[in-house]
C-alpha cells in the first residue's frame, strides 16, 4: 500500500521554505468553520493509515509545529515496533509538566483500527488550529496532551496487510497455544480466494438450516423453527491444517486481550478469558503503564475501540461497584452526558452493567488505580449509517442497503465457488474486513471531529486552580493572620475520591512565601464559624488532599513580623499551579 | 602491613564461623550455590533470573538429570519473606542434602523421574537487613517506597533509642494504654480485654519517633515492597508493602515469568509464614463456586489433605499456629492463579512450652506467644534475646513514661541456626516423598486385532498411577496448563479410519484410566505418544 504519496512533495516543499504547497494555493480555498484551512501538514483523513504512514504523519506534525507537538517513542512492541507519543500544549506557556493532562490511546484492539485515525486527528486539529483559533490557544497554554495513536501498532499492521476478518486479529502478536496441546498458531485462518479478507464459507445442502435472504441474495439468514433450508455455513476461511479434526483453532486472532491485563481488577484466564501471566505482562501495556506513573499529571483519559457508538466508564467488574462512588460519578456523569450531546448515535454506558463484566481493563485502571477519569468509546454505529437506529443484525438489512446504496457494494465480496480440500465444492464470500466495526470512509472525518470534541470537553474539565485573593488581619503583639483562599473552576476535582480514599497521589501544596516567621499553617473548615485544623509539620507548605470542582479551599497561616508582602503559590499533580502575589 | 593482614586473617576466622553458627547472608548463600554447581555438574545448574532494585541476584538452581525441563518437576521457594531466614536456609539446604545423597540408588532414581527447581531467596534485599547495623524484620526490598503515600519518601523509620542496633518495642505509661502486664510474666506485655472490664496501663508501640511528626510512628520506613505481598492473587493495592499493582517488582515477575513458561511444574513448595501443610484447607463449597474463585476445588481439598497427612507423619511435627494468607501472597499464587499443587509451611515455630515445675512455673493462665517463647527459649538455655525494658526520655511524650524493651526481632519465626539442620533433613525427605506421589502415567492393556488385510484395530488404557491428578481440578481451567495429548503419529500409508488422531483431555485424576482405540488402515510400526509436561510421556509403539 502506497499511502503518502501526496504528502512527499509537501515536505520537500517545506524543506525549501515554501509555505502552503497544497493541491490547492492559498488563494483558491476558502474556510469552513471549524476546521484548518489551509494546513502546513495535509492529511486525508478518508482512509486508514499502518503504523509507517502513522509514523509518517506524527513525524510531520513534530517538525511543523515544534512548539507544539512533541514526539517520543514510550517503548517497543512485541516485534519492536515504536509506540509514538506526541506530546500537545503551548511549550511557549508554562511546564509541561505542571499542566493538567488528559492522555488518548486507540487501537489496543488490533482490528479497532480507527482509534488511531481519530487520535492522530486530535493531534492535527489542535496544531493546525491553533494561529487562528482563540480557544485551543487558551487550552493548550493551561492544558497537555498526550497523545498515543496506536498502542498495538504489531497488531494494527497484521489486522491491514495480512488476511483478517473485521474482528481479526484482536490481540497483539506474541504467539499463544491457544488449544492447549503444546503446539503454537498450527491453525491460522486462511485467505482461500487470496483477496486479503477472510470471509464466510457456505456450502448447498440440502438438510442445511441456512437459505439466501429474499431481500438482498447477498445475505444469509437462518430459517425459522418450521421452514426447510439449502445451506449451510462452515464458518470463516479456513481449512484444518494441522488435521486435528478442527478449523482455524489456533491462529492468531485471539491471542490474549490486551485490554484484559491492567493492574486493577486482574483476573487469570480461566476466571478473566483473554488475561495473560499477570497485569502489565504485555510490553505494550508495560510501557504506557510506566509513562503513566512518569506523568502524575494526567488527570483525564480516553482509550478508543469500537464499536457500537457507546461513551464507556466503568467498572468493569460487578465486584467493583463500591469504587466507583457517587462522588466520582457525578463527575463521569456531567462529562459524558454533553458527550451524548457531541456524538449523535452515542449511548453513556457502564462496561459491567451495560456490556459484560470484564476485569483487568485499561479503562478500570486508569481511573481505580491512579485515580483518573477515563472513558472508553466504542467508535462506530450502525445509527450513522442512516442516522436512526440501526443493528447489525442480518434481519436488519440497514448494512446491505447502506453498502448497496452509499457505498456501490465495495464493502462485499460477491460469493464464488471454491473446491476446498476437506469440505469440497463450497462458496466463498460476504462483508470485507474493513466495513461493520471500521468507519466507511466519508464518515471517518466527521465522527473523528465530533470524538475529538468530547476529548476537548474531557481535557477542559479537567481542574483550573486560581488563588481568588489574600487577606491579611493583625492579631496583635506583630502577628498576622493571613488567609487564602484557591478556586478550582472546572467539574473535576484534584484528586477524584478514588485518589482521596487510597492516597494515590500526594496532596495539594499551599506555601506562603513571606519575609516573616510562619509561626503556624492550618486548614479552614469554616471559616464563618472559625473552625480550623493545624498542620504542625512544616506550617508554611499547607498540604490539602483535594481541591472540589467548581469549589474552593481556604487555608491560613500566622506570621510573625515580615513586611506585610506575600506570595501564595498552588501546585497540584493533575490540577497545576497558580500564584497569587499581594 | 601486618595489620591489614591479621584484620583480613580475623575477618576469615569470623566468616567461617559464622558459617557454622548463624544464617547465611547474600554473599554465604551465593557462595553455598556455586558450591553445589562445582560439585555436581552433571545434576545441577545455576542460573541468574534477574537483579532486583538492590542488584542483588534472584537465583534458579535447577537439580535433575538429562532434559530436567521434560520431566513432572516441583517448584521449592524459600526466601518468601526476607525476615525468614529459614525459608532459605531450608531451600539451600535441601538442595545441598539431596546432591549429598545423589550417590544412592534412591536419589538417583528420583532424579531420573523428577525436576526440582529450587529458588532459594526471593527477598534478598530484605533479607540483608538482618546482617545490617540495624536489625529489624524486614521483607521489603530496596524499590523506593511512599509507605504513607505523603508525597515523601522514608521520612519516619524506625529509631533506635536505646542504640543497642536492635528494634525492639516501645511501652508508654499512659491513662489511655490497652496494654497490660502479663500476669505469669512481667515482662510481657499483653492486650487488655475491654470486655472484661480490664483497663490497660501502657500503649505498645515499635522503638521510633514520630519524625515528620504526622500523627503516625514509624508508618514510612526504609523498605519497599515485599515478595509476598506482590503476587496477584487478592493483591491488597496500595497497602504498604503490597505495591500500587500486582507482580510491580523484577524479582516477583522473573519468578512468573520462568514459571508460566515451565509447563512441566506440578507442585510448588514454598517456605514462608503462610501454613496448609499442618493444617489443609478444608473444602468450603460456597468459596469454591465464586467466579472470582476463592476456595480450593473439592478434588484438590481432597489431595491437600492427603499431602498434609504426609507431611506431618514426616516432619513429625505439631501445635502449629493457625495462618490466614493475607493475599498478594505466593502460596495463594501458586494454587489460584498458576493452577498447581501448591504448600507452603514456615517449617518451625517456637514449640509449645511445658511448665518446668521443679521452677515452680504454673501453666500459663493467659495464652502469649512471647511468654510462651521465654519460657521456651530459658528451657534451652537461649540467653541474650530479651532487652529488659530501660526507660528513655522520648520527645512525642514529654512527662510520660517510656521504656524501651522487648524480644529481640526475629526469634519467633527463626529458629536458632544450631536447630535448622534437623528440620532441613526432615524437610528433605518430604519433598522426597512429595515427588512419589507425583502423577505418573502407564500403559495397561495394549492390544492390535487384526480386522482385515491391512486394518487393525488398536486399542490400551491409559492410567495416571500416581498419587495426584495430572493437572489440579483448577488448573484444567488454564491455558498455561498443557493438556493431556494422545497422538497417533501415522507413517507413510497409514491413516486413522476410526478414531481421532489427535485426542486432547483436560486432565488424568490419580488413579484412574481412560480407554481409547482406533481403527488403522496400513501397515508396519505405528507409533503412538500420550502424556503431558507435569506427567512425562509415554511412547507406544505396535506393529500394525
Amino acid at each position: 500500500m502506497k499511502l503518502n504519496i501526496k504528502i512527499v512533495p509537501v515536505i520537500a516543499a517545506m524543506a525549501l521554505g515554501i509555505g502552503g504547497t497544497q493541491a490547492q494555493n492559498a488563494n483558491q480555498v476558502f474556510k469552513a468553520a471549524g476546521s484548518p484551512v489551509n494546513p502546513k501538514v495535509t492529511v486525508t483523513w478518508n482512509r486508514y493509515y499502518d503504523h509507517a504512514g502513522i509514523t509518517e504523519i506524527c513525524k510531520k506534525l513534530a517538525a511543523a509545529y515544534p512548539n507544539l507537538v512533541k514526539l517520543e517513542s514510550i517503548g517497543k512492541s512485541y516485534e519492536g515496533r515504536d509506540l509514538w507519543c506526541m506530546t500537545i500544549t503551548d511549550f511557549k506557556k508554562g511546564e509541561e509538566k505542571k499542566k493538567p493532562a488528559m492522555y488518548i490511546d486507540g487501537n489496543i484492539h488490533s482490528n479497532e483500527v480507527q482509534g488511531a485515525e481519530f487520535a492522530l486527528y486530535t493531534a492535527w486539529y489542535l496544531a493546525e488550529s491553533f494561529a487562528d483559533t482563540k480557544f485551543i490557544q487558551e487550552l493548550l497554554a493551561d492544558k497537555v496532551f498526550y497523545i498515543v495513536p496506536t498502542i498495538n501498532p504489531d497488531g494494527r499492521d497484521s489486522y491491514i496487510h495480512k488476511p483478517n476478518t473485521g474482528s481479526s486479529p484482536r490481540s497483539g502478536l506474541l504467539p499463544i497455544d491457544n488449544d492447549g496441546d503444546g503446539l503454537v498458531n498450527e491453525d491460522l485462518y486462511d485467505d482461500l480466494d487470496g483477496d486479503g479478507h477472510i470471509t464466510m464459507m457456505r456450502r448447498k445442502n440440502p438438510n442445511g438450516r441456512w437459505k439466501i435472504d429474499p431481500k438482498d441474495p447477498r445475505n444469509m439468514i437462518q430459517v425459522g423453527p418450521d421452514e426447510k433450508g439449502d445451506y449451510e455455513i462452515l464458518g470463516s476461511e479456513g481449512i484444518d491444517n494441522d488435521g486435528d479434526g478442527r478449523v482455524n483453532e489456533d491462529g492468531y486472532a485471539f491471542e490474549y486481550d490486551p485490554n484484559r491485563d491492567w493492574g486493577w481488577g486482574w483476573q487469570p484466564n480461566y476466571i478473566q478469558s483473554g488475561a495473560y501471566k499477570y497485569p502489565f505482562s504485555l510490553p505494550e501495556n508495560r510501557a504506557v503503564m510506566e509513562f503513566v506513573m512518569k506523568h502524575p499529571n494526567i488527570a483525564a483519559a480516553q482509550s478508543y475501540h469500537n464499536a457500537g457508538g457507546m461513551i464507556l466508564r466503568g467498572p468493569g467488574g460487578q465486584e467493583d461497584v463500591s469504587t466507583y462512588n457517587a462522588q466520582d460519578i457525578s463527575v463521569y456523569d456531567a462529562i459524558a452526558k454533553k458527550g451524548e450531546e457531541l456524538l449523535p448515535g452515542y449511548k453513556y454506558l457502564v462496561v459491567y452493567k451495560d456490556l459484560y463484566s470484564a476485569y483487568g481493563g485499561e479503562l478500570d485502571w486508569f481511573y481505580a488505580g491512579r485515580g483518573i477519569y477515563t472513558y472508553s468509546n466504542e467508535l462506530w454505529t450502525p445509527y450513522l449509517m442512516f442516522m436512526k437506529d440501526a443493528t447489525r443484525d442480518p434481519f436488519d438489512n440497514t448494512t446491505y442497503s447502506f453498502d448497496r446504496y452509499l457505498l456501490f457494494q465495495d464493502a462485499f465480496v460477491p460469493w464464488k465457488e471454491y473446491d476446498h480440500p476437506q469440505y469440497g465444492k463450497i462458496e466463498i464470500g460476504g462483508l470485507k474486513k474493513n466495513f461493520g466495526r471500521a468507519h466507511p470512509g466519508f464518515l471517518l472525518e466527521s465522527d473523528a471531529h465530533r470524538n475529538m470534541a468530547f476529548s476537548i470537553y474531557h481535557c477542559f474539565h479537567t481542574p483550573k486552580l486560581e488563588v481568588q485573593d489574600i487577606t491579611e488581619r493583625d492579631l496583635g503583639d506583630g502577628l498576622k493572620e493571613v488567609t487564602a483562599t484557591v478556586y478550582n473552576g472546572r467539574i473535576m476535582p484534584t484528586h477524584s475520591s478514588q485518589d482521596v480514599k487510597n492516597k494515590i497521589e500526594r496532596p495539594d501544596y499551599i506555601s506562603l512565601t513571606t519575609n516573616g516567621k510562619v509561626v503556624a499553617g492550618m486548614q479552614i473548615e469554616n471559616k464563618d464559624l472559625n473552625l480550623s485544623t493545624e498542620q504542625k509539620n512544616n506550617p508554611q507548605t499547607i498540604e490539602v488532599n483535594n481541591i472540589p470542582g467548581l469549589g474552593a479551599v481556604t487555608v491560613k497561616w500566622i506570621v510573625q513580623g515580615g513586611n506585610g508582602k506575600y506570595t501564595v503559590n498552588v501546585d497540584s499533580r493533575k490540577g497545576g499551579t497558580a500564584t497569587l502575589a499581594k | 602491613m601486618r595489620k591489614i593482614s591479621l584484620l583480613v586473617a580475623a575477618a576469615f576466622l569470623l566468616c567461617v564461623s559464622l558459617r557454622a553458627q548463624d544464617y547465611s547472608n547474600y554473599a554465604g548463600q551465593g557462595a553455598r550455590l556455586d558450591a553445589l554447581v562445582k560439585a555436581y555438574p552433571q545434576l545441577a545448574t545455576l542460573k541468574s533470573l534477574t537483579k532486583t532494585n538492590g542488584g542483588k541476584d534472584i537465583w534458579l538452581l535447577t537439580i535433575g538429570t538429562g532434559k530436567t525441563e521434560a520431566k513432572p518437576a516441583i517448584a521449592v521457594i524459600g526466601g518468601v519473606e526476607g525476615s525468614h531466614l529459614l525459608g532459605t536456609e531450608m531451600a539451600i539446604g535441601f538442595a545441598e542434602n539431596l546432591l549429598k545423597g545423589s550417590n544412592t540408588d534412591s536419589i538417583r532414581n528420583l532424579l531420573a523421574r523428577t525436576t526440582y527447581y529450587v529458588f532459594p531467596n526471593m527477598s534478598p534485599d530484605a533479607m540483608e537487613q538482618y546482617f545490617g547495623k540495624l536489625r529489624y524484620e524486614r521483607n521489603g526490598n530496596t524499590t523506593e517506597t511512599d509507605d504513607d503515600r505523603d508525597g515523601r519518601l522514608n521520612e519516619d523509620g524506625f529509631d533506635d533509642l536505646d542504640g543497642n542496633g536492635k528494634i525492639t518495642m516501645m511501652r508508654v505509661t499512659s491513662p489511655v494504654g490497652d496494654y497490660k502486664l502479663h500476669p505469669d510474666d512481667a515482662r510481657v506485655l499483653i492486650k487488655a480485654d475491654a470486655a472484661k472490664g480490664e483497663k490497660g496501663t501502657y500503649l505498645l508501640l515499635t522503638e521510633g519517633i514520630d519524625n515528620d511528626k504526622d500523627g503516625k510512628q514509624d508508618e514510612d520506613g526504609e523498605g519497599g515492597i515485599a515478595f509476598n505481598r506482590n503476587l496477584t492473587y487478592r493483591h491488597n493495592t496500595f497497602a504498604p508493602g503490597a505495591g500500587d499493582f500486582p507482580a510491580s517488582e523484577k524479582e516477583t515477575r522473573a519468578l512468573l515469568d520462568f514459571l508460566f513458561d515451565a509447563f512441566n511444574v506440578y507442585a510448588v513448595v514454598s517456605f514462608g509464614s503462610n501454613n496448609n501443610l499442618s493444617a489443609a484447607i478444608p473444602y468450603n463449597p460456597g468459596a469454591a463456586q465464586q467466579r472470582i474463585v476463592a476456595g480450593y476445588l473439592e478434588p484438590d481439598a481432597r489431595v491437600n489433605g492427603v499431602i498434609s497427612d504426609l507431611y506431618n507423619k514426616v516432619t513429625g511435627t505439631k501445635d502449629a499456629p493457625k495462618t490466614n494468607a493475607g493475599g498478594g501472597d505466593l502460596m495463594s499464587w501458586g494454587y489460584f492463579h498458576y493452577g498447581r499443587y501448591s504448600y507452603s509451611t514456615p517449617g518451625w515455630w517456637v514449640p509449645k512450652a511445658k511448665a518446668d515445675t521443679a521452677k515452680k512455673e504454673k501453666p500459663f493462665t493467659v495464652e502469649d506467644p512471647a511468654a510462651n517463647y521465654l519460657r521456651w527459649a530459658a528451657q534451652q538455655g537461649i540467653t541474650n534475646t530479651f532487652t529488659d525494658w530501660k526507660t528513655v526520655q522520648h520527645p512525642d511524650y514529654p512527662g510520660q513514661q517510656v521504656e524501651v524493651g522487648g524480644l529481640d526481632p526475629y526469634v519467633l519465626i527463626n529458629p536458632p541456626f544450631k536447630m535448622t539442620g534437623e528440620i532441613v533433613k526432615k524437610h528433605t525427605e518430604f519433598l522426597v516423598k512429595l515427588a512419589g506421589k507425583q502423577p505418573e502415567l502407564e500403559v495397561l492393556n495394549l492390544k492390535t486385532e487384526k480386522l482385515a488385510n491391512g486394518l487393525a484395530r488398536v486399542s490400551f488404557s491409559l492410567v495416571n498411577k500416581g498419587g495426584m491428578s495430572t493437572h489440579t481440578k483448577l488448573g484444567e481451567r488454564s491455558y498455561f496448563l498443557k493438556k493431556v495429548k494422545i497422538d497417533v503419529k501415522t507413517g507413510d500409508k497409514q491413516e486413522v479410519v476410526g478414531g481421532r488422531k489427535t485426542t486432547l483431555l483436560p486432565a488424568l485424576d490419580a488413579g484412574t484410566q481412560q480407554q481409547f482405540n482406533w481403527v488403522i488402515k496400513g501397515s508396519g510400526k505405528l507409533t503412538i505418544e500420550a502424556g503431558c509436561p507435569t506427567a512425562g510421556y509415554k511412547t507406544i509403539e505396535v506393529n500394525l
